[in-house]
């Protein structure tokens, strides 16, 4: 009797809500980027990075959207660098980004260490095979 | 007695096979192998260097490791006797059937034994999936090249 209605109260559980958009960095535009994503609403969670020219958007998409999930992708790229012309952005939905990207704003990583960890994202996520 | 009175009869006598019951243990022991993959998969992503795109080699590679040992110790033969195929469809069905062959032939001999016939179940699975790769791959080129669809 006890057990189903663990499972079913552990599932709901993940139905409570999270903190969704998490910008770290220079804090300049918090809360325009924050708009911006807010604006899709295929978007699950984010965390964004940002240090001096190079922004880093991390996004999970919504699960039946995950279907087109490289469109969505290059749709929010396209998005973010009309927004902002004179930044290096780049938008990654993988799991992995949005995993280091976390542990980033989790173990407060100074800001001269940022730009490296940031390119070595990039360069992970462009990775193929 | 006539041929068709033998297969009404050989009908009658045979029983039902239990086709809802073997698909809900397919389904819930090919699931399980499928949770189990998504973990092996969420390890590499979280431990490694892998993205999600970049994961499924490692994952694949591990899971038919899997397969190679369970089948081994003769274990993997019990969840396909079970699950049927459930356990036969996800990757470790693959690497049970070619490790099983390498297993059957060893008696006769490193390369005519086991480098013969290693691939001799699972050399159909090779074969079809290089063939229709290429097929969906020339469909998706010409439809690229058409214009109906991009990369």
């Amino acid at each position: 009797m006890m057990l189903p209605l663990l499972v079913v109260l552990s599932l709901l559980n993940g139905c409570a809500e999270k903190e969704k958009f998490i910008v770290y960095g220079s804090p300049q535009n918090e809360s325009e980027v924050e708009a911006l994503i807010n604006e899709e609403d295929y978007v699950d969670r984010s965390t964004v990075i940002q240090y001096d020219g190079s922004m880093l958007v991390a996004v999970q998409i919504k699960p039946w959207e995950k279907w087109k999930k490289t469109k969505l992708e290059k749709k929010l790229q396209k998005k973010f660098e009309e927004k902002y012309p004179n930044k290096d952005v780049f938008v990654s939905a993988d799991y992995k980004i949005f995993y280091e990207a976390n542990k980033i704003k989790k173990d407060q990583i100074e800001d001269n260490k940022l730009s490296d960890k940031i390119t070595e994202l990039i360069e992970l996520a462009k990775e193929e095979t | 007695m006539e041929k068709e009175q033998y297969q009404q009869l050989e009908q009658n006598v045979t029983p039902k096979p239990p086709y809802l019951k073997n698909v809900a243990k397919a389904f819930l022991v090919g699931g399980l192998i499928c949770a189990i993959g998504q973990a092996v998969s969420l390890f590499y992503i979280i431990f490694f260097n892998f993205t999600e795109a970049t994961a499924g080699n490692p994952t694949v590679a591990t899971m038919v490791f899997f397969a190679m040992i369970l089948t081994g110790l003769g274990l993997y033969k019990k969840i396909g006797q079970f699950a049927g195929a459930g356990s036969a469809v996800p990757v470790t069905g693959f690497g049970n059937a070619v490790i099983s062959a390498a297993i059957e032939h060893r008696s006769e001999g490193l390369v005519l034994g086991v480098g013969g016939n290693l691939f001799k179940l699972a050399g159909s699975v090779v074969l079809f999936g290089v063939v229709s790769a290429f097929f969906v791959a020339l469909f998706k080129y010409i439809l690229v090249t058409i214009g109906v669809v991009s990369w």
